[in-house]
């Protein structure tokens, strides 16, 4: 078992060894912290410009641009209509009626006629319906959060995946995710996992050959749905 | 395959030379790589704004590092992690298998580290009898193929589809009898799926620590860092101190630099934050998350004068960009790390006795350095391990012998010129056709190449006599 005492000496060990080092400074949190924030100041002039001034814009842009792996959009005016366009993408998959919704309540509440939602998403044929938190247009990608209703291997086990964005919560770049993620963290309730993801699961390790659909989705689908 | 070892590396390097295949097989990976950054680069105008943030990032979390790793730790343990200490690797190895063993785990799963290689860990947890998962798909490659890897981004680089067909065929349950590589990747995908859902423990690298949230982060494009880290009941995250950044807003511009310069693509498609274990209510996610901070040798390099290799962020460019490595390929180096940045790494992690030939098996030629993401002077920090190599007299005695006679010689311009006109005339006798195919004492080049025929007379003969006409 581990030794306590080894324990602390290693780590006593190894903040000694940095003390001592001549690059390292020991300062005030003030001086460190305005430091810290004079880099963020670049970020406007060292990232890459949208393809649309509008976040929603720019982001379904990027996926009809097809710079974003495996991943097709479309865009609804409300959550309604979601069924609907399930179906739609359900017969041009070709794929049973078969789909895992999110165990949140307004996907559960809506009118899943003629589909059935009660599926294993073990079995690589289903497909999985999530409701995203947030959206970038930068990366084109959707950010899931883990909670009680949003288990991560959604997003991870089934082959298709569809993801639904509310448009008023796409941002614009990383940086505003991870100001978002500063918030949620001075809340204090930071969740498991935030995930972004921008494309189906994807591989180049066999002969540098992309292959899509490596261990996660291989086809990703993203609804933008206006009104949310 | 056996492991290279790093003294080996004379012999490693001709064993390398000598495989007719090989330098095709790396350069089908390498250049494709070093083509779609070019394109990823071209199409981002503020790259270069962003390289320089990238390592004003960095250089800022090493300044402060102490207070970055104290805050990392406070507000990690906070999230409800337990962190674990490590100076070296057998330490780190060993708080894992501690960890294994205290769950009685048989099974684990385990998303692509670097950091794992570099601490032996797959040796450690095959020694204790654990089930070993390589998760990525390129190390579960080199798993049943019984490599180590060849590159840090694409490990099994050197292994063909003709390999895959047949290690796959031999070691899955259900295996294809397709020779097409979207089969094969359903081949690995079906084999894995059940594996991922019953392992243990599940462990992971972090490629970035957030000191201000205490968060680790995975970077994958497969997806198997998750399906790693969320089913078994316990996550372990394995990581060098060296991954500190202060913040996730610090984190993106490196994440900007990391994927464009490793494989061209603008982003990976999966970035995962992890924080602590599940929380109440949570419908997946581990019940015990264990981070191991490791040193092993990163200190060292701090107090030596190494401190901008720390700014590393493991992208693998330098080495796609490599004329070494693209005609040794990754295994020659005889470590986790090779290329330029394993050159450097590697006399840290093992020492300069053992691997100070790899700092002689440099250019110079500055290619490291123009692509570094987070600009590491790879040249200049190769140079000062090889006068400290010389200082240590880690070279061969006729190395010390014949350099110390080239520096008498240089100095002295008499001497320097009749040496040089010598030279050529007895250069001149053993070329046919302006080649020489053999000549004493340069064996080292004409073995696997040509030296190409002196002109007649030496650069001061031509100097004297071009100064003499002008008068």
């Amino acid at each position: 078992m581990t030794d306590k005492h080894e324990q602390a000496t290693s780590r006593d060990k190894i903040f000694d060894a940095i003390l001592r080092a001549a690059p390292t400074v020991v300062a005030d949190l003030n001086t460190i912290q305005a430091e810290a924030a004079a880099i963020l100041t670049e970020s406007p002039n060292a990232r890459p410009e949208l393809l649309a001034e509008d976040a929603a814009e720019a982001l379904m842009r990027r996926v009809e641009k097809g710079l974003v792996i495996g991943t097709s959009c479309e865009s609804i005016p409300s959550l309604d209509q979601l069924p609907e366009t399930v179906k739609g993408f359900l017969e041009q998959y070709a794929l049973p009626a078969e789909l895992k919704v999110q165990d949140k309540p307004s996907l559960q509440s809506l009118e899943w006629v003629d589909i059935d939602t009660d599926v294993d998403i073990h079995n690589d044929n289903t497909v999985g319906l999530c409701f995203a938190e947030y959206g970038v247009a930068e990366t084109g990608s959707f950010v899931v959060h883990s909670n009680e209703t949003m288990p991560v291997l959604l997003n991870f086990l089934p082959l298709y995946l569809i993801a639904v964005v509310p448009k008023s919560k796409i941002l614009h770049y990383m940086d505003d995710y991870a100001a978002i993620a500063n918030e949620i963290a001075a809340q204090g309730t930071t969740p498991r996992n935030m995930c972004l993801i921008s494309g189906a699961s994807g591989t180049t390790d066999i002969e540098g050959v992309l292959v899509q659909g490596a261990h996660g989705p291989e086809v990703l689908h993203l609804v933008i749905v206006e009104d949310q | 395959m056996h492991a290279n070892k790093p003294e080996n590396f004379e012999q490693n390097v001709s064993e390398a030379l000598s495989q007719p295949n090989l330098k095709a097989v790396i350069r089908r990976t390498t250049d494709k790589a070093e083509a779609k950054r070019a394109e990823a680069i071209a199409n981002f105008p503020g790259f270069e704004n962003a390289r320089i943030q990238g390592q004003k990032v960095k250089d800022h979390t090493i300044k402060y590092m102490a207070h970055y790793l104290a805050e990392f730790e406070k507000n990690a343990k906070a999230q409800g992690a337990i962190i674990h200490w490590a100076s070296n690797a057998e330490e780190a190895s060993r708080k894992v298998l501690e960890i294994c063993r205290k769950h009685e785990a048989k099974r684990i799963t385990r998303s692509k580290s670097m950091l794992g290689e570099e601490i032996g860990l797959s040796h450690a947890l095959d020694n204790a009898d654990i089930d070993r998962v390589e998760t990525d798909l390129a190390e579960h490659i080199i798993q049943l193929a019984g490599d180590p890897p060849s590159h840090i981004v694409w490990p099994a680089m050197h292994r063909s589809r003709e390999d895959v067909i047949k290690l796959f065929r031999e070691n899955h349950k259900d295996p294809t009898y397709s020779e097409e590589i979207i089969e094969l990747v359903r081949s690995a995908r079906r084999d894995l799926r059940t594996k991922f859902l019953t392992a243990d423990i599940g462990i992971s690298g972090s490629n970035f620590l957030l000191a201000d949230s205490g968060s680790t982060c995975t970077v994958t494009n497969e997806g198997n860092a998750e399906l790693t880290t969320t089913p078994p009941k316990v996550h372990i995250v394995t990581a060098g101190i060296e991954k500190l950044v202060p913040s996730m807003a610090h984190a993106v511009p490196l994440l900007r630099l990391l994927t464009r310069s490793a494989t061209g693509g603008e982003i990976t498609q999966y970035i995962t934050f992890h924080n602590g274990p599940k929380r109440q209510g949570d419908v997946d996610g581990p019940e015990e998350y264990h981070i191991v901070l490791v040193d092993n040798g990163r200190t060292k390099m701090l107090s030596e004068g190494m401190e901008e290799m720390l700014r590393c962020i493991r992208c693998g460019a330098c080495m796609n960009h490599c004329v070494v490595y693209k005609h040794i390929g990754g295994h020659a180096y005889g470590s986790v790390y090779p290329g330029p940045m394993g050159s450097v790494l590697t006399p840290h992690l093992n020492s300069l006795k053992v691997a100070n030939k790899q700092t002689h098996a440099c250019t110079l030629n500055g290619r490291c350095e123009e692509v570094c993401p987070v600009k590491i002077p790879l040249p200049k920090l190769l140079r000062s391990l090889r006068a400290k190599s010389w200082e240590k007299k880690y070279e061969p005695l006729t190395n010390r012998f014949f350099v110390k006679g080239f520096a008498f010689i240089a100095k002295h311009p008499a001497l320097f010129q009749l040496f040089s006109s010598c030279g050529v005339i007895f250069m001149r006798m053993f070329s046919k056709k302006g080649w020489i195919r053999s000549m004493p004492m340069t064996s080292g080049w004409t073995r696997n190449r040509d030296l190409i025929e002196p002109g007649t007379q030496t650069f001061m003969q031509q100097y004297k006599k071009m100064k003499k006409a002008q008068k």
